[in-house]
């Protein structure tokens, strides 16, 4: 017995560690953004905003991150369109091959994504669209889309038959039924999916770096290309902003239909 | 019947045809750039499958593909290893730790990879915090070499792979009957012997879809090993970036990411084959 207690303190012990583990690397990005000095101490040596100013006033930095975001928010739109009529079609098995569809649509996420970036890159320069902002919607409407089939797919299954069959037999058309009964039990699930898929847009570099044209950049590919030339703290500055951006669309999402139920 | 059938296509045509427009085609138009020689800077005449045999037969290539399948393997153990103990906490966990533990998995999930292997290079770095902290306690006088290595490239990965292992693992611990592990209590074995004869066999086919799929991801990893090991660093994915925006050799390149592709599809066909037998339902 007494090893056994002995068991379970190492089994918290190493949980705890493992977890703190999983925190490090953010914890110090956040320090970084706010310390005077451009290498880090514990503990810091003075506190500023200076680097949130340097990136706030930085033409490239403020492109970057409005470049990410409407890329983000587009590609997600598209995605969730076209990703929940595909569930409507997998969940009702509406057309013979619907199991072979269904794993065409979840592809992308097999894929790894590099090769989807060069694969785009070869075919956006023969058709002359690289570094379109067309280009890039699609792409990452493609690689965001399972996450919404997948959202979509596990929240049909939970609404009751019964309710959508009431709506038919009262005279609903299946459009109708659709937006009055099956939408709104569906949305606690798609918000789920529309933010995994939104993130994923947002943190996207393998496809992006690909696609992106000569004067156009995303933040996370801003981020990635400065690193290489060397760590300075407006660089962490843009990291916490990016921390903050995905933050704050959990808690939107949160607010709105309690997200970690659908994760 | 027919009207059913009619819905069908028109749900399922936006996607498909998006689908094969910015996904299959562009697939299998960049094969043939694999297929081509790359003579004089320039794609030569004539098919070859000589960018293929390369990833074999030239020294270079082929280290960098064990490089790669080496890596996926320690990244795959080390968080069987980190993550398992944490999924079996949190499975037996009171319901708000349960629920706090989770959500700390997943927070870091959502975050940017870019930023957390930023974090990683300010940790590292030889005037980074990990260096700084040994120096002022007194430890070192030098710093100790911790970025732009294996190890660095090791942490990193672990970093952001191991949130999926520990989800695809805490579903099936929990899965295993708790009458199961009773009756194995009833019978006088230990809490040892109950989690090596019970608990580990029986959280099997998680153990293996989660390896897998941590496997594969690791594999194709772009930003964390350029960003952690640095320049001349070479994973398979690395190679194809430098491939496709710096030395411009798509051939080998086009090669080099349809094996890549081809190891990732037969890992993916091998684990739901093994799963079928399991009898998992992933």
């Amino acid at each position: 017995m007494k090893s056994d207690r002995l068991g379970s303190i190492a089994l918290a012990a190493v949980a705890f560690f493992v977890v703190a583990f999983l925190q490090l690397p953010i914890i110090v990005v956040l320090l970084a953004a706010i310390s005077e000095t451009s290498y880090l101490t514990i503990p810091p040596k003075g506190l500023t905003l200076h680097w949130f100013s340097v990136v706030l006033n930085d033409v490239d930095y403020l492109a970057a991150t409005w470049t990410s975001l409407w890329l983000a928010l587009l590609s997600t739109l598209a995605a969730a369109a076209v990703g929940v009529m595909a569930a409507l079609m997998i969940h009702r098995k509406l057309l013979p091959g619907a199991q072979l569809l269904s794993s065409l649509f979840m592809a992308p996420m097999i894929l790894p994504s590099i090769v989807l970036g060069v694969a785009l890159l070869h075919y956006f320069a023969a058709l002359g669209i690289r570094g379109s902002s067309l280009g890039l919607i699609l792409a990452h409407t493609v690689l965001i889309v399972p996450y919404v089939i997948r959202a979509s797919l596990s929240g049909l299954q939970s609404i009751d038959g019964s309710l959508t069959d009431a709506a038919r037999v009262l005279g609903a058309g299946p459009i109708e039924t659709f937006r009055l009964v099956v939408l709104p039990l569906l949305k606690p699930a798609l918000v789920a999916g529309g933010l995994l898929a939104f993130v994923t847009s947002l943190d996207n570099v393998p496809v992006s770096i690909f696609l992106l044209g000569a004067n156009q950049t995303t933040l996370p590919v801003k981020i990635f290309a400065s690193v290489e030339q060397g760590v300075d703290p407006s660089v962490a500055a843009a990291s916490t902003l990016l921390i903050l951006l995905t933050g704050a669309a959990l808690v939107i999402a949160e607010r709105w239909t309690g997200f970690h139920k659908h994760v | 019947m027919n009207r059913l059938s009619s819905s069908g296509v028109a749900l399922s045509a936006p996607l498909s045809l998006l689908l094969l427009l910015v996904f299959l085609v562009p697939l299998a138009l960049l094969f043939p750039i694999s297929l081509q020689p790359f003579q004089d800077g320039a794609a030569g005449s004539g098919l070859t499958l000589g960018n293929y045999s390369e990833l074999v037969t030239d020294s270079f290539l082929r280290s960098v593909v064990v490089e790669t399948l080496l890596l996926g393997l320690v990244v795959t153990l080390v968080c069987l290893v980190l993550g398992y103990p944490l999924a079996y906490y949190i499975v037996q966990a009171t319901p708000r730790m349960r629920l706090a533990l989770t959500l700390l998995v997943i927070f870091p999930m959502l975050l940017n990879v870019v930023v957390r292997s930023f974090g990683w290079i300010a940790l590292l770095a030889n005037r980074g915090l990990v260096n700084n902290l040994l120096r002022d306690i007194g430890i070192t006088d030098a710093p100790i070499r911790m970025l732009f290595n294996h190890f660095s490239v090791l942490v990193g990965l672990v970093h952001v792979f191991l949130p999926f292992m520990v989800l695809m693992l805490i579903p099936a611990i929990q899965a295993i009957p708790k009458d199961v592990q009773n009756a194995a209590y009833t019978l006088a074995a230990t809490r040892r012997r109950v989690l090596w004869s019970v608990t580990l066999p029986m959280s099997m086919p998680g153990i293996l879809s989660g390896s897998i799929l941590v496997f594969v991801l690791s594999i194709s990893a772009l930003v964390t090993p350029r960003m952690l090991g640095g320049g001349s660093y070479k994973v398979m994915a690395t190679l194809i970036y430098d491939d496709f925006l710096q030395t411009l050799n798509w051939q080998a390149g086009a090669a080099m990411a349809f094996a890549l592709t081809g190891m990732t599809m037969v890992l993916v066909f091998l684990s739901s084959k093994l799963l079928n037998k399991f009898g998992g339902n992933e």
